[in-house]
C-alpha cells in the first residue's frame, strides 16, 4: 500500500513536469495577449515530429536536436503570430477562431506528411528504467523531463521578473496603452512571447516523443490540457503553473491507482471545475475573474 | 414584419430544395446534417450574442439531448416526436449544473463548458446500465415516416427545417425584446446594468437554459436520424466546434449567419472539396476559416448583403488599439 | 433580397451538378475511413477488397464482373450513412466498413435501402443483435476471445489481469475473455483505462503489487500497447505472458518498436513473413505484393475475405437477381474455407466458426503459436521483453 501510494505520487510528479512544459508556452501567450492560442498543442506536436525526424531520419539524439527543432517551431510560431496580429476587431474571439483554423491545417498537414501511425523514441538510453530506493520507478526520459520542467519554470520566472523583455511583456499585458505611452512596442513584446512559447513547445515536444507516443491527432488534446492547467493555476504566477501541473498529475495517478484509470480525466476536469467555481482567480492567480 | 418575410423566404428556399432533391436521399441527408449543425450554431450564437458567453463545449447539451431522447424512445417507449422536445428539457436541466460558472468571463467560461462536456462523456461511458456504456445504443427508433405519405427522408428534412426556422424566429424575438436590449447592454458593462436594476444573473441563466434546450433538441433529432449513439460520438468535440466555425463563418452576429454558414461549410466540404481533394479536404476548411477571419471577420452574410446599408444594430465591435 | 436569392439558386445549381453520378451494372459499393483516425486500417482493408475484385474478375474471365465504388466516410457515422445513401441507387450490395460505430448506422441505412452488407470490420456483439436480414460479417470479438482463451489454456495460466481501454470494441472483448476464463476457474482481475492515458506505471504497479497474475492481457490499440509495455519493462512484473489484441502482432509494431515487443503475443491472422499454404492464399499474397508493393496485413485479409464471400454469392444468385432477399439467401448458403478459416453465416449474419489466431514476436518475425492447427512455430517463454 505504501509502495503503491509513493509510486503514484512519484508518477504524478513526473507527468506533472511534462504538463508544466506544455503549459508554460500557452500561459505566456495567454497572459501577454489574452488570446487562446489553439494551435499551441500542434506546435508542441511539431516539436515532437521534429524530434522524430532528428532521431529516425538524421540519427541525431532527439534532445540534442532541440536547437534544430526549435528553428522549425519558431518559424511556424512566427507565421502564426503574423496572422494573429492582423486581427483588428474582437481579438479574443477572432484569434480563437483563427488559431483554430490553423490547428486544423497543421493537424491535417501532419497526417499527410507523417501518416496516422504512432511514433515514439526507441532510444534505449531514454527508455532505460530508473529505480529509486527499490520502489520508485521511472524512465530516464521522464527524469530528464522533470529536470527540464523545473529548469524551464525557473528560467521563465526569472526572465519574466528580471529581464528587460520579460518586464516589457508583463507591462504590455497589464496595460497596453500605458506601456505604449512609456515607449514600449507592444508588438515586439507579443512576438517575443510567441517565440518563447515556441521554444518551450519544442522542449515539450521532445519530452512527449521520448516519454510517450505522438500521433497527428494529439495537438488539440495537448492544447486543452495546457489551457485547463493555465486556468487552474491562475494568471500571474509562473511557479503556480508548475504546482498546478503537479497537482493534476498527482490527482490522475492517485485516481488510476486507487480508483479506476478510466476516471482519470474525470478527476482532472472535476478538480478544474471545482477550483473555478470556488476560486475563479485560479489557485495561485493574482487578479479577480468575477463579473 | 421582417420576421414573417424572412420565414417565408426560408420556407420557400427549403421547399425548393426538397422539390429538386426529393428522390435523392443522399443530398437530402446532407442537408439534414448541415441543418442540424445550423441549429446548434444558432443556439451557440444565441448564447454568445445575447448571453455574452462563448462556449467551447456545446457538445455537452447535444449529447445529453441525444441520449435522453434515445433512452425515452427506446427504453421507455415514448413516441419519437414527444421524446425530442422532452430531451431538450433534459438538456436544459443538465445546464443547471453550469449555473455556478455563469459568473466567469471569456475564455474561462468557454473552457469550463468544455470540461462539463468531457465529464458528461465519461459519465455516459461509466453509466452502462442506462446508456449502454462504451458500446452505446443501437437501433434507436427513427423519425417516423409515412406522415402524409412522405418518405422518412423528407419527413426528417421538413422537421429539421421547421426546428431551425422556429429557433431562428425565437432568437430574433428575444433579440428584439426588452430582455434582448438588456442583454446587449450587459455586454458593455455588467456592473452598470446591474446597478440599474437589470437582473443580470437571471438573464444569463435564461439564455443558458434556452441555448441548452435548443441544442438538446437538435442532439435528440440527430440521434433518431442516425439511429445510433456512443459516448465518443454524442459528446464529440465536433459538435462543439463545427457549429462554432459555421456561426463565425456565416456571421455570428446575425440571425441568418449561422444558418448560411453551416449550410455553406458542410455542403461545400462534402460536395466540392471532398471530390477535389479526397485525402485532405479538411485542410481546405481550415484555410477557408483563416481566410474568413482575416478578411471578413463578420462572416459571410455581411459579404452577401453588402449592397444594403450596413447600419447594424450590433455596434459593439471591440477595437484593438495599434 | 434579389441578390440573396440569385446567390442561393446559383449555389444550389452547383451542388446539384456536383452530385451527379453515373450508374453501372453489378456494382458494389464500399465505404471506408480513408482519412481521419482510422485511415491506416481503412486503406489497408480497401486494398484487400480491391484485390478480391481483381482476382474475381480474372477468374470469371468476362462472364461476371464486379465494379467497385468507394467513398471515404472520414471515420464519421453521419458521413458513413451519407456514403451509403449516395451509392445505394447505383450499387447492388455493400462491402467494407470498419468500426462498429460506422458499420452500425451504415448497415442499417443499407438495410433500409434494400441492399445486402457484408463486412470484415465490425467485431462488437451488438452489431448482430439487430435483426437485419441482409447483414453479414466474417469476424467477431467471440473469435478473438476464443483465441485468447485458447492461449490461456495452452499455457496453463491460472490468474489473468485484463487491462482494457474503455472504448466499445476493446471493453466488449475484455468482458468476453473474462467470461470465458472464469468458466475454467481462472482468476480474473479487470482494469479499465481511459484511452488518453499515457503513463501506465500506476496501473501496472497496481497489478504487479496486488494481482500477481501469470498473464496480462492488453485490450487496446497501438499507443496503449507501447505505454503498457514501456511501464512493464521498467516495473518488471513477473508474468509468464503478455498478450495484446488489435494491432499488436503486426509487422509495423515489430519494425517500429522491435525491442519493446520481443516475445509479446497478440491476436493475428497471419504470421510474418506470411506463409500462405493454400492456392487462394498464395494468389492473394502475390497479387497484393504486385499491386501494392508489400505484404498484406490482417485488415487487408478481412477486407479480402468479406468481399470474396460477397462476390461469390453475387456470381451464384439465380437470374442475376441481386435484391436483398435473393442475395441474402445465397449468402446464407456460404460454406467456405478461407484465409480466415471456415466461414459460414448463421441467422444473425454472424460467422460462428471464426477463431482468431495468436502470434508472438520472435526476433524480426511473427510466429503463430495458437491454436495448434494453425501454428507455424513454438511459443517462447517467458512471453515478455524483460
Amino acid at each position: 500500500m505504501r509502495d503503491l501510494l509513493l509510486q503514484a505520487l512519484f508518477s504524478g510528479v513526473l507527468v506533472g513536469a511534462y504538463y508544466t512544459l506544455i503549459t508554460l508556452g500557452l500561459a505566456i501567450v495567454f497572459g501577454a495577449m489574452k488570446i487562446i492560442n489553439v494551435v499551441h498543442g500542434d506546435l508542441v506536436l511539431l516539436g515532437g515530429f521534429m524530434a522524430y525526424v532528428a532521431e529516425q531520419k538524421l540519427h541525431i539524439n532527439p534532445v540534442l536536436a532541440i536547437p534544430l527543432s526549435a528553428i522549425v517551431v519558431c518559424i511556424a510560431a512566427f507565421v502564426v503570430y503574423l496572422l494573429v496580429s492582423r486581427i483588428r476587431e474582437d481579438r479574443e474571439l477572432n484569434s480563437l477562431m483563427l488559431t483554430f483554423g490553423l490547428a486544423i491545417i497543421f493537424g491535417n498537414l501532419y497526417l499527410i506528411v507523417f501518416s496516422a501511425d504512432i511514433r515514439s523514441s526507441n532510444n534505449a538510453w531514454f527508455q532505460q528504467g530508473v529505480v529509486i530506493g527499490d520502489f520508485l520507478y521511472s524512465s530516464r526520459a521522464q527524469i530528464c523531463t522533470l529536470v527540464g520542467g523545473i529548469a524551464a519554470t525557473v528560467l521563465v520566472w526569472l526572465w519574466l521578473s528580471r529581464s528587460r523583455y520579460g518586464i516589457a511583456i508583463r507591462a504590455v499585458s497589464s496595460n497596453r496603452e500605458a506601456a505604449m505611452l512609456m515607449g514600449m512596442n507592444p508588438r515586439s513584446a507579443e512576438l517575443l512571447s510567441f517565440l518563447i512559447a515556441a521554444l518551450l513547445a519544442t522542449v515539450a515536444g521532445a519530452a512527449v516523443y521520448t516519454t510517450a507516443v505522438i500521433q497527428p491527432t494529439l495537438g488539440y488534446d495537448i492544447t486543452i490540457k495546457a489551457f485547463v492547467i493555465t486556468v487552474l493555476a491562475g494568471l500571474g504566477s509562473v511557479p503556480g503553473i508548475m504546482l498546478a501541473s503537479m497537482l493534476i498529475g498527482i490527482a490522475e495517478a492517485l485516481t488510476a491507482t486507487f480508483a479506476s484509470s478510466a476516471l482519470q480525466d474525470l478527476i482532472g476536469f472535476g478538480l478544474f471545475l471545482v477550483v473555478l467555481v470556488v476560486r475563479p482567480a485560479g489557485l495561485f492567480g493574482a487578479s479577480g475573474r468575477e463579473a | 414584419m421582417k420576421t414573417l418575410l424572412g420565414v417565408l423566404c426560408a420556407v420557400l428556399a427549403a421547399a425548393s430544395v426538397a422539390a429538386i432533391f426529393h428522390t435523392n436521399g443522399y443530398i437530402l441527408g446532407l442537408f439534414v446534417a448541415a441543418l442540424t449543425i445550423a441549429g446548434v450554431a444558432l443556439a451557440w450564437a444565441l448564447l454568445g450574442n445575447l448571453g455574452g458567453m462563448i462556449s467551447l463545449g456545446h457538445a455537452a447539451f447535444f449529447g445529453v439531448g441525444g441520449y435522453a431522447s434515445a433512452i425515452l424512445a427506446k427504453s421507455a417507449g415514448w413516441p419519437v416526436l414527444l421524446a425530442i422536445p422532452s430531451a431538450g428539457v433534459v438538456a436544459a436541466m443538465a445546464s443547471l449544473v453550469m449555473l455556478p460558472i455563469l459568473r466567469l468571463r471569456g475564455a474561462y467560461f468557454a473552457l469550463a463548458v468544455l470540461a462539463y462536456a468531457e465529464v458528461f462523456r465519461i459519465l455516459a461511458t461509466e453509466a452502462s446500465g442506462l446508456t449502454g456504456g462504451a458500446a452505446g445504443l443501437l437501433s434507436i427508433p427513427r423519425i417516423p415516416s409515412g406522415v402524409f405519405g412522405l418518405s422518412d427522408g423528407i419527413v426528417a428534412y421538413s422537421l429539421v427545417v421547421g426546428l431551425v426556422v422556429l429557433l431562428a424566429v425565437c432568437y430574433d424575438r428575444v433579440r428584439r425584446s426588452y430582455s434582448g436590449l438588456a442583454l446587449r447592454a450587459m455586454q458593455d458593462s455588467e456592473a452598470a446594468t446591474s446597478v440599474l436594476g437589470v437582473p443580470v444573473f437571471r438573464l444569463k441563466a435564461t439564455m443558458l437554459l434556452l441555448s441548452a434546450f435548443a441544442t438538446g433538441v437538435f442532439g435528440a433529432f440527430n440521434a433518431h436520424v442516425i439511429g445510433f449513439l456512443q459516448p465518443d460520438y454524442a459528446f464529440s468535440g465536433d459538435w462543439s466546434i463545427l457549429p462554432m466555425v459555421a456561426a463565425i463563418f456565416g456571421g455570428y452576429r446575425t440571425v441568418t449567419g449561422p444558418i448560411v454558414g453551416a449550410i455553406a461549410i458542410y455542403l461545400l466540404d462534402q460536395l466540392v472539396f471532398k471530390n477535389l481533394v479526397p485525402q485532405g479536404h479538411q485542410i481546405v476548411l481550415g484555410i477557408l476559416l483563416c481566410a474568413m477571419i482575416l478578411f471578413s471577420p463578420r462572416g459571410l452574410v455581411p459579404i452577401i448583403t453588402r449592397g444594403r446599408s450596413a447600419v447594424s444594430k450590433d455596434k459593439d465591435a471591440r477595437h484593438v488599439a495599434a | 433580397m434579389k441578390r440573396r436569392l440569385a446567390f442561393a439558386v446559383a449555389a444550389l445549381a452547383t451542388m446539384f451538378w456536383a452530385a451527379q453520378s453515373s450508374a453501372k451494372e453489378f456494382n458494389v459499393g464500399v465505404h471506408m475511413p480513408l482519412t481521419g483516425g482510422l485511415a491506416r486500417v481503412g486503406i489497408s482493408m480497401w486494398q484487400g477488397i480491391q484485390i478480391a475484385a481483381n482476382l474475381f474478375n480474372d477468374a470469371e474471365g468476362g462472364h461476371n464482373s464486379v465494379k467497385l465504388s468507394i467513398v471515404d466516410d472520414e471515420s464519421n457515422p453521419a458521413k458513413a450513412v451519407a456514403a451509403v445513401e449516395q451509392m445505394a441507387p447505383n450499387v447492388d450490395a455493400f462491402t467494407g466498413g470498419f468500426g462498429s460505430n460506422l458499420v452500425g448506422p451504415a448497415s442499417e441505412t443499407a438495410d433500409r435501402l434494400g441492399k445486402a452488407y457484408v463486412t470484415g470490420g465490425a467485431v462488437a456483439d451488438e452489431i448482430v443483435a439487430r435483426g437485419l436480414k441482409g447483414f453479414f460479417r466474417v469476424n467477431n470479438n467471440q473469435g478473438y476471445a476464443k483465441a485468447i482463451d485458447g492461449l490461456t489454456t495452452d499455457l496453463g495460466v491460472k490468474s489473468l489481469s485484463i487491462l482494457y481501454s474503455t472504448k466499445d470494441a476493446t471493453s466488449n472483448l475484455a468482458q468476453q475473455v473474462a467470461a470465458l476464463a472464469k468458466k475454467h476457474s481462472v482468476n480474473v482481475t479487470m482494469h479499465p483505462f481511459d484511452s488518453n492515458t499515457s503513463d501506465f506505471k500506476p496501473l501496472v504497479n497496481k497489478i504487479k503489487l496486488q494481482d500477481h497474475p501469470q498473464m496480462i492481457m492488453m485490450s487496446g490499440y497501438e499507443n496503449d500497447y507501447v505505454g503498457i509495455l514501456r511501464a512493464a519493462q521498467i516495473l518488471k512484473p513477473d508474468v509468464k505472458m503478455m498478450v495484446g489484441v488489435y494491432g499488436l502482432a503486426t509487422e509495423q509494431m515489430n519494425k517500429d518498436f522491435h525491442d519493446l515487443v520481443q516475445n509479446v503475443a497478440g491476436t493475428a491472422v497471419l504470421s510474418y513473413p506470411p506463409i500462405f499454404k493454400t492456392d487462394d492464399g498464395k494468389k492473394f499474397a502475390e497479387s497484393f505484393k504486385a499491386k501494392f508493393g508489400k505484404y498484406p496485413d490482417y485488415n487487408a485479409v478481412y477486407g479480402y475475405v468479406a468481399a470474396q464471400m460477397l462476390f461469390a454469392a453475387l456470381a451464384k444468385v439465380p437470374n442475376g437477381d441481386a435484391s436483398l432477399a435473393s442475395l441474402a439467401a445465397e449468402l446464407r448458403k456460404t460454406d467456405a474455407e478461407t484465409l480466415l478459416g471456415h466461414v459460414r453465416f448463421d441467422e444473425r449474419g454472424d460467422n460462428p466458426d471464426f477463431i482468431q489466431r495468436i502470434a508472438q514476436h520472435q526476433g524480426d518475425q511473427l510466429v503463430l503459436i495458437s491454436p495448434a492447427n494453425a501454428a507455424t512455430g513454438q511459443v517462447k517463454l517467458p512471453g515478455r521483453s524483460w
